[in-house]
């Protein structure tokens, strides 16, 4: 085939098969050297930090106002709140990430303080839900979205079911809504929808480095948490994938430890033992690892990865943890409602 | 809506009618930010390049005459009014009931990937109140215009078919390294502009998951340029199926017509054995397990296309008959194809086709190209 063959790129080519599958259900297409992920969604560490201040500079009165907990924080919200919406309509993994990646992209654009949350959050998931065709109805979007954020519930002696039924205080129940701020998505992200993801980077690369069910599975899920962090605007799905990896093969935990309730005992074995394998990278025929590692070190060495690139997202990932530990979904919603409220973004 | 408002503009071209949209224009914000928050985000991504989806507004373009209707958009002429610069202006009206639709999304989104000089440019998207703005690449007609209106009885010169034929493998190459099948390739989707360049349009997105014979219109998708294992029901096609529709064009270009103009899936399949030949399980193994195989009465043997093609020259055969293997899996790529010993004097030919031009284009400069446009669907 004349298709590129780069194992590091999101494309494969493996077979002919493969080929049309991946076009049905890895959003499509294109490839991501060539892509307008690269050329204009990628940023320095010091851009996003420069956005960032120049939104806090342009209104400091509401960012003293309205005080927004750690953008990590608040991305675990999001992504707890996408999934919920997600599971009610049984929506694919990718199409979650896409609408994650798209809440991100918008927020370089937009100050959050400007903005109703709740909608951006459902219209991504709209908008993601097309792209990665899965799409959903927009009003059976918006009711899942209103029961799934209902109204403050007033406590009535007279109807026990009262509060099952208070209208959502933050996604209105005009579709509008919706097809609006999808427009503004849309126009916000230059109609540059198509998002490369690490998830096919590491469905290629787990032949060439012999990955057990698990370590995928694990890897998978390390690519699920980077989209809690600033990672996806970083770095490029290869270096996610392989950062994944290595995640998963180095710090192999117990079985029972799932990611998402607690995140702290592989932040404490990374913070700990992790940055040994970089270690072993420069020190070649070193003693150290045992032979599992030593052949993904050689195989990381012999590859054109940005090596340097891989230890910052491992890091990044580790911090992510982290400030994981801090994490209160009743916090983030209590201050989100208020900010809400507070400068009636909801209208 | 487009008909009430622009009842008077189907298929002339009076320039003095130009349409001020602008008045429709709102912005999306307006609706969803505050007013005391309606500022313009301060800061783009710093790679970015310079197009304007944004900055552009409707009324930067004059909407010219209709040049055609296709199944989810209108396209308009259009002129840039700053530059000057004519464009093809597909129209899109929005649904309130499911916002953007999915096919324009994902039109637009894969347009702007694919950026190649035979593949028409996205150049701007435009979201008005209640509608969005595709503006594109202008290009004068559609292949099957061209011929019909430039060829002798849809005939072209060898020259002009060489050129076009490297033109189309050229862009089909660059869809297939960027893991995008077109599908759907066909004169009418092939653009031709006065310069003599050929850009694949029409990135059918709606089409980018399985071939459906109706289209939402109940318009029947053209069969004609359908490789036979799609029409045999295979689902693992791939690549090769641009292959076969671009084999089935070039032999259109010799002839002025059709190779295999079926009517039902049946009538296509017949009309492609009658010339290649049946494939039976020793020519194509696994063809049998293909569900729309059935045995077939009628074993033709394979036709020499040398003989319905009289011109075409012992090269352009060669070629034409990797392209148009039965079995996918023989057809040549696009790749290869453009390797092709046939296309190696493209360079001397294309300096005649230049000179020709000129010519032709002097004689047109006399008439000028403002009569009637014919519908263009294919942006």
């Amino acid at each position: 085939m004349l298709i590129r063959c780069n194992p590091l790129t999101a494309s494969s080519c493996q077979d002919e098969h493969r080929f049309d599958l991946n076009l049905g259900k890895s959003g499509m297409a294109a490839n991501y050297w060539a892509s307008t992920q690269r050329r204009h969604w990628l940023f320095t560490r010091e851009r996003l930090a420069a956005i960032r201040e120049s939104f806090r500079e342009k209104d400091k009165v509401a960012h003293s106002q309205f005080p927004l907990p750690d953008q990590r924080l608040l991305n675990i919200y999001f992504s707890q709140q996408l999934n919920k919406l997600g599971k009610r309509m049984s929506t694919r993994q990718q199409a979650l990430a896409t609408a994650q990646v798209y809440i991100k992209r918008y927020y370089t654009k937009n100050e959050i303080r400007s903005t109703n949350p709740y909608l951006v959050l459902t219209t991504a998931f709209y908008l993601a839900c097309k792209m990665e065709e899965c799409p959903q109805h927009i009003r059976f979007v918006v009711t899942e979205a209103r029961s799934l954020w209902p109204g403050r519930q007033i406590l009535t002696t007279t109807n026990p079911f009262a509060a099952a039924h208070v209208p959502s205080e933050f996604i209105a129940p005009d579709i509008s809504k919706i097809g609006e701020c999808e427009f503004s998505l849309i126009s916000e992200m230059h109609s540059q929808l198509i998002v490369h993801h690490p998830y096919r980077s590491l469905s290629d690369l787990q032949a060439e480095l012999t990955l057990t069910s698990d370590e995928v599975a694990l890897a998978w899920s390390v690519i699920n948490d980077h989209y809690l962090t600033d990672l996806p605007l970083l770095y490029p799905p290869h270096v996610i994938a392989i950062m994944a990896i290595i995640v998963a093969v180095v710090f192999k935990p117990s079985s029972q430890t799932a990611f998402h309730s607690s995140p702290a005992p592989i932040a404490g074995a990374m913070r700990e033992g992790g940055i040994n394998i970089f270690a072993a990278l420069g020190d070649k025929g070193g003693a150290g690892p045992p032979p599992r590692i030593q052949k993904l070190i050689t195989w990381l060495a012999e590859s054109e990865v940005d090596i340097k690139a891989v230890i910052e997202c491992t890091q990044e990932l580790v911090s992510l943890y982290e400030v994981w530990e801090q994490y209160s979904e009743k916090n983030s919603k209590e201050l989100l409602g208020r900010m809400i409220k507070g400068k009636s973004l909801d209208k | 809506m487009t008909s009430s408002k622009f009842p008077q503009l189907q298929h002339t071209a009076t320039t003095s009618s130009f349409l001020d949209i602008a008045a429709t224009l709102v912005s999306p914000k307006s609706f969803l930010f505050n007013a005391h928050c309606t500022t313009a985000p301060p800061l783009l991504p710093p790679q970015r390049s310079p197009t304007m989806d944004k900055a552009q507004q409707p009324s930067s373009f004059q909407q010219l005459e209709k040049l055609g209707e296709g199944t989810y958009a209108t396209v308009f002429k259009g002129r840039n009014r700053q530059t000057g610069e004519l464009v093809a202006l597909k129209e899109i009206h929005l649904d309130s009931e499911e916002g953007t639709p999915s096919t324009a999304i994902r039109e637009i989104s894969l347009m702007k990937e694919l950026k190649h000089e035979s593949i028409v440019s996205l150049y701007d998207v435009i979201h008005t109140e209640n509608k969005l703005m595709l503006v594109f690449e202008y290009m004068d007609k559609d292949l099957k215009k061209y011929m019909d209106t430039r060829g002798d009885r849809g005939q072209l010169d060898q020259a002009t078919i060489k050129s076009f034929m490297h033109q189309l493998m050229n862009g089909i190459a660059f869809c297939h390294e960027n893991r995008v099948l077109h599908r759907d390739l066909k004169p009418q989707n092939l653009l031709i502009n006065k310069k003599g360049q050929l850009k694949l349009g029409d990135f059918g997105l709606a089409r980018a998951f399985g071939i459906p014979v109706n289209t939402f219109s109940n318009e029947v998708v053209t069969l004609w340029y359908r490789a036979p294992d799609v029409l045999l029901g295979s689902r693992t096609y791939n690549t090769s199926i641009d292959i076969w529709s671009a084999g089935c064009i070039m032999a259109e270009l010799y002839t002025g017509r059709p190779l295999f103009p079926g009517t039902t899936n049946e009538d296509q399949l017949q009309k492609i054995f009658r010339l290649m030949g049946t494939p039976s399980e020793r020519s194509w193994p696994g063809i049998s397990q293909l569900p729309e195989y059935r045995a077939n009465p009628h074993v033709y043997a394979t036709q020499d296309l040398g003989h319905i093609l009289p011109q075409i020259d012992p090269l352009g055969l060669d070629l034409l008959n990797r392209m148009l293997q039965l079995r996918p899996e023989m057809r040549i790529s696009a790749h290869d194809a453009l390797q092709h010993p046939w296309f190696q004097d493209l360079p001397q030919l294309q300096a005649q086709l230049q000179q020709q031009q000129q010519q032709q284009q002097q004689q047109l400069g006399a008439s000028g190209y403002g009569g009637m446009m014919p519908p263009q669907q294919a942006y």
